[in-house]
């Protein structure tokens, strides 16, 4: 009976809990799923997360490669230079002269000799006198004091000729000059429009430290600008193996969107056209300056423009400015030397392959008589006359023609013209000689001199990579140029009062260029001869002299008749 | 009298250039890519536009700057001031220079 009951209970509590059992089952399913949806979508949130990182992550990588790249050194600096070897085999023919500089240190040799050996007033009074006579001279400053001084003392200077150093006509030659050129060029472009280009150069004559080989170290010089190495020329004449900043300039184009540029700094003012046939680089493009009138390393400035003009391609025209020699402070008790500046006006209405044409102006102001140097046959030189301001025009062209038979043929002609504006100064350490006015201790009254100058040249390209070039110049008796810096030994031959002819052949390897496109290596050999007419090429301190007149006269320089300079180099441009 | 017939034929010619100027499209940038022809006698020089950033392609006909192109005086990473004409599709070079400056 209870067990009847107790399974009765029993069924009735099973009845009265099934559904609550099923309904609790759900419940969990329930729970379950939507534990699992949460599940899934904090997982399609990590994966969204995830995707988004990804993403970032790739732009961030893209953004850092092209950083990198735009970084890359190739983008944005280039490296090059060249270096020469070069053999200089040199003759020349002088005149005979009276060497001045030797004339000097004679006289106060014997007269302290005759005073040491016999001091009395005799020999003790010739020995103040001439030093007297020398102080009285180093005061004077202009062309008026100079006649003045010498009519004062003229027995004085009549004396000196009693210790005259005459040197007779001689044949300077040297068979082998050795040289080492080394160039380093830089180019960094430092932000869209604005660059900088450096150059470094070292020039050095084979077993020396110095410039006695190219300045007849230990006797008079032969020209102004083979006396010694100075601010314009360093790097360009062979000296030392001192590395000197040749170009150091910044220049920002694109100025106003326009093709406007400005650029300051140490200049690209040597090398220019049409001497880059003979020097077998590239055309100068923008930079540079007529070979004929500028060939010296300034420290300037320049504003261009090259408007894009259908009918004058690659037409500019550009104002430069140089600064020749600083004089430091003025209104000072020891300085009464202006600074020497260079102002120029250049226009080229057409610059392409078939034609190139360039116009030039420049002025010199306040020229000095010699520039600044240091243990020079003369001592230490230094500016100590302002003799007055130059003007140049030059007009010139070149033109390349191809298919001239097999190969293709350049040929340039480029004309010049000088016009001095002496002032009333005299230079009293080169005996009072003038803006090409005066000799030595024989002033002349400032009057204006006018040169002019002619260059013609060709060279004949050849598919076997041979040029064969042939350069003539021609200066006349008052021709001055202001071109110390160029790449001649004897003297630059663009500032020759004469005629000189220069031969030259040229081989390139055939080799693929490496380092750059423009890289290559060739040998030239080549032959100069100077036919001098009149003395002081080069030099705008006193009169030019007929060559053939020269017969003993007081001279501060060997004059050369005639120079030969027989070359050859290997180059390599990188 | 003369001065303003001068100055006007000034104005006029200078309005004249200007307008001829006006149908060209100037563009600066770096070369990023020259296509020579197999004759020789064409190119398609690409120029990445400084101000845009976008790419522009130039066909160049002129012996000039073909010469230039051969003997590398104008190569890829150089910049070039281009004036161009749009032209049957394309753009037709009227000058193509490196960057005036020195």
């Amino acid at each position: 009976m209870r067990r009847k009951k107790l399974s009765g209970v029993m069924v009735a509590v099973a009845l009265l809990l099934g559904p609550l059992a099923a309904v609790a089952a759900d419940e969990d399913v329930s729970r379950r799923i939507d534990a699992l949806s949460r599940e899934i979508e904090q997982l399609k949130a990590q994966v969204r997360v995830n995707e988004e990182k990804a993403a970032r992550s790739e732009v961030e990588a893209k953004a850092v490669t092209q950083r990198s790249q735009e970084r890359a050194l190739d983008r944005w600096l280039t490296i090059g230079g060249d270096y020469r070897f070069r053999v200089d085999s040199l003759r020349g023919e002088t005149r005979p002269f009276t060497d001045v500089a030797a004339t000097f240190a004679n006289a106060q040799n014997r007269l302290q000799a005759e005073f040491f050996a016999n001091p009395n007033a005799a020999t003790g009074g010739a020995l103040t006198g001439l030093m007297q006579f020398a102080q009285g001279m180093n005061a004077v400053r202009t062309y008026s004091d100079a006649l003045a001084f010498l009519g004062a003392n003229g027995a004085m200077a009549q004396g000196l000729g009693n210790f005259a150093v005459p040197v007779a006509a001689y044949k300077p030659r040297n068979d082998t000059l050795y040289t080492n050129r080394l160039r380093l060029d830089l180019h960094a472009k430092a932000t869209q429009d604005v660059s900088v280009t450096t150059r470094l150069a070292m020039y050095k004559t084979f077993g020396a430290q110095d410039d006695d080989a190219v300045t007849n170290g230990g006797a008079a010089p032969f020209f102004a600008d083979r006396v010694g190495v100075f601010d314009g020329t360093v790097g360009h004449v062979p000296s030392s193996s001192t590395v000197a900043v040749d170009r150091a300039y910044a220049t920002w184009s694109n100025i106003t969107g326009r093709d406007i540029w400005f650029s300051v700094g140490r200049r690209p003012s040597t090398n220019g056209a049409p001497s880059n046939l003979k020097l077998n680089e590239p055309r100068p493009g923008n930079g540079g300056t007529p070979s004929l009138l500028v060939d010296y390393a300034f420290d300037g400035m320049t504003l261009g423009y090259a408007p894009d003009i259908d009918g004058f391609a690659g037409a500019y025209g550009k104002i430069c400015y140089g600064r020749g020699f600083e004089s430091g402070f003025r209104h000072t008790p020891a300085n009464a030397i202006q600074d020497t500046d260079m102002f120029g006006l250049s226009v080229v209405p057409i610059d392409t392959d078939k034609l190139r044409v360039w116009t030039q102006w420049n002025r010199g102001f306040h020229i000095f008589d010699a520039p600044k140097m240091s243990g020079t046959f003369f001592g230490d030189t230094a500016p100590r006359a302002d003799l007055g301001d130059i003007d140049w025009f030059g007009l010139g062209a070149m033109s390349t023609l191809k298919n001239i038979g097999p190969g293709s043929l350049t040929l340039f002609a480029d004309a010049a013209l000088s016009v001095t504006h002496p002032s009333n100064n005299v230079s009293a350490q080169f005996g009072f000689q003038g803006l090409l006015t005066g000799g030595f201790f024989a002033p002349e009254a400032p009057t204006s001199k006018t040169g002019h100058a002619i260059a013609l040249g060709l060279r004949y390209d050849l598919p076997s990579r041979t040029r064969i070039g042939f350069e003539y110049n021609r200066g006349s008796k008052n021709w001055i140029t202001f071109a110390p810096a160029a790449d001649d030994v004897w003297t630059a031959k663009a500032g020759a009062r004469g005629n000189v002819y220069e031969l030259y052949v040229i081989q390139e390897f055939g080799g693929t260029p490496v380092s750059s496109f423009g890289s290559k290596a060739f040998f030239k050999l080549g032959a100069q001869y100077y036919d001098f007419k009149y003395t002081g090429s080069n030099n705008w301190v006193g009169a030019p002299v007929r060559i053939a007149d020269i017969n003993g006269q007081f001279s501060t320089l060997t004059p050369l008749k005639k120079a030969w300079d027989i070359y050859a180099t290997f180059e390599v441009k990188f | 009298m003369d001065r303003k017939l001068v100055s006007a034929v000034v104005v006029a010619l200078a309005m004249a250039w200007q307008g001829a100027m006006a149908e060209d499209v100037t563009v600066v940038g770096p070369v990023t890519r020259i296509v020579l022809a197999p004759d020789g006698q064409s190119a398609v020089a690409t120029l990445k536009d400084v101000r845009s950033g976008s790419e522009v392609r130039i066909d160049i006909s002129d012996e000039l700057t073909l010469d230039k192109f051969k003997d590398r005086r104008i190569v890829e990473g150089d910049e070039v001031r281009s004036r161009f004409e749009k032209k049957e599709g394309g753009n037709a070079s009227k000058s193509f220079r490196k960057t005036a400056g020195c």
